[in-house]
């Protein structure tokens, strides 16, 4: 009884909220500086002032100039050429590839022996995607033994030991000798080894290109028909060497983060440096770094920790299969956690436009993936509101129903009887039910199993006059609408809601509905995800960005990043991206 | 945002709440209800109507449960009639043998008897303007003769086409827009022009065939001889007097001409036309005129109206002076003469006389409603009200007691447009026979 | 106020449109088609000018005070008195008008298709939406505002350009209806269908800059009365004047008549759905600024407590009335009269002290610019 008193006085008597501190995605760097300077002057509300002004009204020019000093900060001098002095080198490389935090770079430094001479060397390359026994072998082995052999050709003693070492010592097929910084890092990018000595003012890109291909398999889940075929799988490395192999981009960088008091799960954060906000990673990384438990499994467990609500039933966070999403999201400026022993990478942040998206939207030409995407619309408020209606009409609202159609659905229901509320419920469990067995039925005989227990359950059904066949329609176009959705944890969101608005439909039809919808729109335009709104760019609307959201737009319409991640680097890409079509018509003139 | 986990702990004491609350009011299961696709109102004893429903069984139409296959088992409609002092009281006693209850939102057509019609139906029309169930697009139809006729004609309709007799009525009082002969006569738009101050209502006429086999049939109820013609053409008839047999009993043909809501005349399947012509609302349609070159033979066409007619009113020594100018096209059909209309210099030959003829028939017809009917049923009023600037003023004027008064200009636009397949008739070869 | 928002101009627009533009469902039209005929239409126009113009004063008064509220200018003038004066007059104000309109909406329903439900049943759900959204705060409801705004307006589309079919020219014809007189003298309270504008004024703290709030004002008034005069004018257009003046659901009516071919007819049902959307975020608004205004008028830390009382006392003064006639009567001879006293004329009063202190104030520091 006290407990119930408490609850009643829970739910009605007004505490005061906490103070929570709330994330909310920061718009600039320079900004975030400056408020890093202030933070005993300026109070916290302030601070939120700011950046929500900021979200509505914002200048480009001030973006501009925050974006290009940005740069100049994060980037020091670029070195051009390499240099001779071998430390020069490598405190660069460190820089270049944040190699204390980048954990899937290996720096390895080494001493050729000349004739009692020892100059240092050192090599450098991606953990996972080159072949280490090619390495050992080919590079390290003749640079470190057998340099101190008698070489016979004595007349190239003097000569430049660049050449020297290129023509003599690495024994491997492919090297490539540059001076250039850049050519040698792209290089190493791509699964390549660099490999860099003293004294002299060139290096040397080794390929050695080792990735995992045999266990990269074809997504289950996510299938495209055109577009890449490779799905994740439980290798960390691998997965990552995945990423880094669409990208090519130092600077991609995977932090090593782990996961876990006991286990230690390895995880690694993906984000291109200069592209995601600084705010978003150091939230994810603060979320990631702050969760505290045993052991950890699987993205899935991860997804549960680090999102925003609970309770919702959206979700908030994007899994995926697909190397190539990831990657492509990444460029948005988002984050990826990719978890070892997980072969399902987590996106963060998610607005309610990326469920409606699969991979494939983007590789079809723009009028196909503009036909998919309104399907995919239609197919979500099926799934969603579809039982929903047909309770209401037919129990509310029959003066809608076309005169033919009602004859049909009253003849048809005429010896059912159960109310159409019972009844859409029992065929809905039914069809809840053959789903998840269907799942968990040994998979040869999985699929025959749904469609045919399907299939009899309705014919039965309908004949036993238990249901309506009007209903098994009703039902089925549901089901087939809820696998059009293509995210798995939209899908099952709707299939939980659906209920919800069969039994608003029930009490107060249409009006019912209407209440779901803008209870539903109260709490997802409330809803955050990373300090993102989740329906931005709608729920908020912002400036741009639009070009990939509900419709899609061409793809070199697509110049700009989504405006609500508040990236570093807004452009994706000139005013003009096809230059051709610009020279031919000068030509033409 | 407060504590996190009163939020949803809110929500769901609401759900609980309004559950609580609710008993599903106005929750009524499609198979609970029983739709009348029909109803029909002939004068009773006294003060009282008599009420028709036709019912629509749903089994029966839409074959379903496991009575299917063989759709042509049973009637699929169902009759009944009461007598009650008005329509929702009707409705009332028929709820109580009805095993289901009525939901009029299915209602296709309100008849009204003739006798009824004459007594005026303005209090029935109201109480179906007022009552969310019916629709305002049901048609407005009147069924001529005495006594029940309006049960009598619901009782014929047997569609032979559909299963459902609410798609028959749709059908067939949809078809006036290419044949001219019926009018699209709603609840909404009879109630409209009923207090209009510048029109005057319409229905359609409905009857049951008078003849029972192919022997009987006469034309002597026809309007040929009114007309000043030697035959009657295929207008000249109302509902019930087609010249016609067959299982398809019900006839739809003409309007009704009302007065403010009484009924004051009939419009033939020709005037009709002609009134929709006036209106602007002529689709399309076969139309015959008589041969101006030949005497007994005809030239059928297919006439469309494809700009709404010139219509003007002047007010000229107190009385209104009216001026229509109406634009047809023609396709020619058949000539029967074989006279070469096709022609360039003949075909003005043609469409002059077919002018002629259109003339004669709307002066005639616009005469007839303002001497005979006193009713401006095409709504010349409404060109008059744009003449005054307000609402007093127009109403002063009076428009509905000047229109009897009114003179009429009428003018014809006719133009042939497409000669058909062919482009000249070529006459049957053959010897005489007799002469040898 | 627990949490400052702030919120884009595309959100406070449908906000506010949606704050004026709802009449258009209830019984505006017939209303106007009662106050002046068949001339309803000219009417709103005039109306909508005289809107513009007053609210061209308000803002160019305003614009001394910028990024103040209504309630922070009542300060300006008269301290925490002023102050509370101000928000009690607005908070009576609104929730006069929202509860009559919460019924005015439930009764519509009832109407419609709720025939057998009893009012406070259907109340009760309009009353839950709102709790529910003004929990949430401000932010989310003007963001969903946002985007149900273009399914609120298909929806009108549909229905006005489905009656282009029954439309006759000859409906609106004698041009003046009952007479300028009528329209031009008779018309001037009619200004009060702006009166949800007054919550233009709260908004400024919400808001970035103050230019916004005259451009949003004078975006506001245009389109809803773009929007309010198309309306009127289709439905005038349909229904000819005798007829038009007293059907109770002037829009429900020409859905009523709608036809897309033999399928689509009876397709009212439908914007079942639009109307009772159009509610719930009007009334949801209403009962915000009611909270808001209160709590800061008496500078409470919190609206949040006062919600569920508020929306209790409202839902309960709105079955107070008998009968829908009484409903549209109090709607119409004295919402649609008196409103503009409050929206336009408190307004002005107060702003046009507020400048006269400033620029005394002003003028004793600046020593007379």
């Amino acid at each position: 009884m006290a407990n119930f008193k408490k609850l009643i006085k829970d739910i009605f008597a007004f505490k005061e909220p906490k103070p929570q501190e709330e994330f909310i995605l920061k718009e600039k760097e320079s900004e975030k500086i400056d408020d890093v300077s202030n933070k005993n002057e300026k109070s916290p509300v302030k601070e939120k002032k700011g950046f929500i002004r900021s979200l509505f009204t914002r200048s480009s020019n001030d973006e501009k100039d925050s974006g290009s000093s940005d740069k100049k900060n994060n980037k020091l001098e670029k070195m051009v050429y390499v240099s001779k002095d071998i430390t020069e080198n490598i405190d660069y490389l460190k820089k270049r590839f944040s190699i204390p935090t980048n954990g899937d770079i290996v720096l390895r430094e080494f001493d050729i022996l000349v004739k009692d001479k020892t100059i240092s060397a050192c090599l450098i390359f991606y953990d996972g995607m080159v072949n280490g026994m090619l390495i050992n072998l080919n590079i390290l082995q003749p640079l470190m033994l057998l340099s101190n052999l008698d070489i016979k050709d004595k007349g190239t003693e003097n000569k430049n030991i660049s050449e020297y070492i290129h023509k003599n010592l690495v024994t491997h097929n492919q090297v490539k000798v540059s001076r250039e910084f850049d050519e040698i890092i792209d290089e190493i990018n791509f699964g390549g080894c660099g490999v860099f000595v003293d004294g002299i003012d060139i290096a040397y890109a080794c390929d050695v290109k080792g990735w995992q291909h045999r266990s990269v398999d074809r997504p289950n889940n996510e299938i495209v028909i055109r577009g890449p075929q490779e799905s994740f799988n439980e290798v960390l490395r691998v997965n990552t060497a995945l990423i880094r192999k669409i990208l090519k981009d130092e600077d991609l960088v995977a932090e090593s983060v782990s996961i876990g008091e006991r286990s230690k799960t390895p995880c690694s954060m993906l984000y291109i440096k200069d592209i995601a906000n600084d705010s978003l990673v150091n939230e994810v990384r603060r979320r990631l770094e702050n969760i505290k438990t045993d052991y950890i499994f699987d993205t899935g467990e991860l997804e549960q920790y680090i999102e925003d609500n609970t309770i919702m039933p959206t979700p908030q966070i994007i899994a995926t299969e697909r190397p190539d999403r990831v990657a492509s999201m990444l460029t948005e400026g988002k984050v990826a956690v990719i978890m070892s022993g997980s072969p399902f990478a987590l996106v963060m942040p998610t607005t309610n436009n990326d469920f409606l998206q699969s991979a494939e939207d983007a590789y079809v030409r723009f009028p196909y993936a503009n036909l998919l995407r309104v399907m995919r619309v239609i197919a979500i408020f099926m799934s969603l509101l579809l039982p929903g209606l047909y309770v209401a009409i037919t129990n509310f609202h029959h003066e809608m129903i076309p005169t033919d159609l009602l004859f049909a659905i009253e003849a048809s229901r005429e010896r059912v009887p159960f109310p159409s509320v019972v009844e859409i419920i029992i065929m809905e469990f039914a069809f809840e039910l053959i789903r998840e067995a269907g799942l968990r039925v040994p998979s040869p005989i999985g699929p025959t199993l749904g469609i045919i227990g399907a299939l009899i359950l309705g014919q039965a059904a309908v004949a036993a006059n238990i249901v309506s066949p009007i209903l098994i329609i009703v039902v089925a176009v549901t089901g087939i609408g809820s696998f059009a959705i293509p995210n798995f944890s939209l899908g099952f969101s709707f299939r939980i809601l659906r209920f919800v608005y069969v039994f608003l439909a029930a009490i107060a039809g249409f009006l019912g509905i209407t209440f779901g919808l803008f209870v539903q729109s109260i709490y997802l335009c409330n809803a955050k995800s990373f300090g993102v709104p989740f329906m931005a760019p709608f729920g908020p609307k912002t400036n741009s960005g639009y070009e990939d959201q509900f419709f899609r737009a061409p793809i070199w319409k697509q110049e700009n990043r989504p405006d609500f991640l508040n990236t570093k680097d807004t452009k994706k890409q000139p005013k003009i991206s096809r230059q051709w079509a610009k020279s031919d018509k000068k030509r033409g003139k | 945002m407060g504590s996190k986990a009163k939020k949803p702990f809110i929500v769901i004491v609401a759900f609980v709440m309004c559950l609580s609350m609710t008993g599903c009011f106005d929750k009524r299961e499609v198979d609970d209800l029983v739709n009348p696709i029909a109803i029909g109102f002939d004068k009773g004893e006294g003060n009282s109507i008599r009420m028709t429903l036709q019912i629509a069984i749903p089994t029966k139409v839409a074959g379903g449960g496991d009575g299917g296959g063989g759709g042509g088992g049973g009637e699929s409609v169902s009759f009944t009639t009461v007598e009650a002092p008005s329509i929702y009281s009707g409705l009332n006693m028929i709820n109580t043998y009805v095993s289901k209850q009525l939901n009029m939102s299915q209602i296709k057509v309100v008849v009204f008897s003739e006798e009824l019609a004459r007594e005026g139906i303005e209090k029935y029309i109201n109480a179906l303007i007022r009552g969310r169930e019916f629709r305002p697009n049901s048609y407005m139809l009147v069924a001529r003769g005495t006594g029940n006729v309006a049960e009598r004609y619901l009782r014929a309709v047997e569609p032979e086409l559909e299963s459902n007799p609410a798609k028959y009525y749709e059908m067939v009082l949809s078809a006036y827009r290419y044949t001219g002969f019926s009018a699209n006569t709603s609840i909404i738009n009879f109630y409209k022009n009923m207090v209009s101050e510048s029109t005057q209502p319409l229905a359609v006429l409905a009857d049951i065939s008078q003849f029972e086999n192919s022997d009987d049939i006469n034309t002597d109820n026809s309007t040929y001889r009114e007309k000043g013609r030697d035959y009657p053409l295929e207008g000249d008839f109302k509902a019930g007097d087609m010249p016609k047999v067959g299982t398809i009993k019900s006839e739809i043909m003409g309007l009704a001409v009302f007065n403010g809501s009484k009924m004051v005349g009939e419009f033939d399947g020709e005037e009709t036309q002609l009134q929709l012509m006036l209106e602007g609302n002529f689709g399309y349609s076969f139309v015959t005129i008589p041969d101006p070159l030949s005497a007994d033979n005809v030239v059928p066409l297919n006439i469309r109206q494809n700009r709404n007619p010139k219509r003007k009113v002047e007010i000229i020594d107190g009385k209104p002076n009216i001026k229509v100018k109406v634009f047809l096209e023609a396709d020619i059909l058949s000539i029967q003469s074989g006279i070469n209309y096709e022609s360039i210099d003949k075909v003005t030959i043609l469409e002059t006389s077919a002018e002629k003829f259109f003339e004669k028939g709307l002066m005639r017809m616009l005469k007839k409603t303002a001497q005979e009917l006193r009713s401006d049923t095409a709504g010349f009023g409404k060109e008059m009200k744009g003449k005054f600037f307000t609402w007093d003023e127009w109403t002063d004027f009076k428009w509905i007691e000047k229109y009897p008064d009114s003179k009429f200009e009428v003018e014809v636009d006719f133009k042939i447009r497409r000669p058909g397949l062919m482009l000249r008739t070529n006459p049957a070869t053959g010897t005489e026979e007799g002469e040898q | 106020m627990e949490d400052k928002v702030i919120f884009g101009k595309r959100e406070v627009i449908s906000l506010l449109l949606l704050f004026i533009c709802n009449q258009l469902i209830l019984g505006f039209p017939s209303i106007m088609s009662n106050s002046a005929g068949t001339a309803g239409w000219i009417m709103t126009i005039y109306v909508s000018i005289i809107a513009l113009c007053l609210f061209l004063i308000i803002s160019k008064l305003y614009s001394a005070f910028e990024g103040k509220d209504l309630l922070d200018i009542g300060e300006f003038v008269g301290g925490n008195i002023g102050r509370i004066i101000v928000g009690l007059i607005v908070v009576i104000d609104i929730a006069f008008i929202i509860s009559i309109k919460l019924r005015e909406y439930a009764e519509h329903i009832k109407i419609i298709s709720f025939t057998q439900s009893p009012i406070d049943f259907l109340v009760l759900f309009f009353a839950l939406g709102m709790i529910i959204s003004v929990y949430f705060g401000i932010e989310p409801l003007a963001r969903s505002a946002a985007i149900f705004i273009p399914f609120i307006a298909i929806g009108i589309i549909i229905i006005v350009a489905g009656s282009i079919q029954n439309f006759e020219l000859s409906n609106i014809m004698p041009i003046l209806g009952t007479g300028s007189y009528d329209i031009f003298v008779g018309g001037l309270p009619r200004v009060s269908i702006y009166s949800g504008l007054i919550s233009i004024l709260f908004i400024p703290p919400f808001m970035g800059d103050i230019k916004n709030i005259k451009r949003i004002g004078i975006l506001v008034i245009t389109i809803s009365g773009t929007v309010l005069t198309l309306g009127i004018l289709a439905y005038l257009l349909v229904f000819p004047y005798p007829t038009s003046s007293n059907t109770a659901l002037p829009f429900f009516e020409l859905s009523r008549v709608l036809e897309y071919g033999r399928f689509f007819q009876r397709i009212e049902s439908i914007f079942l759905l639009i109307w009772s959307l159009t509610g719930l975020i009007y009334l949801s608004c209403g009962l915000f600024i009611i909270v808001y205004v209160f709590s800061k008028a008496f500078k409470l830390k919190y609206y949040r407590p006062l919600i569920l009382p508020v929306a209790i006392i409202l839902s309960t003064l709105s079955l107070i009335p008998k009968s829908l006639i009484e409903i549209m009567y109090i709607d119409n001879r004295i919402i649609r009269y008196y409103s503009w006293i409050v929206t336009f004329g408190m307004t002005l009063v107060l702003l046009t002290i507020a400048r006269l202190m400033k620029r005394k104030r002003g003028g004793i520091t600046k020593n007379g610019k």
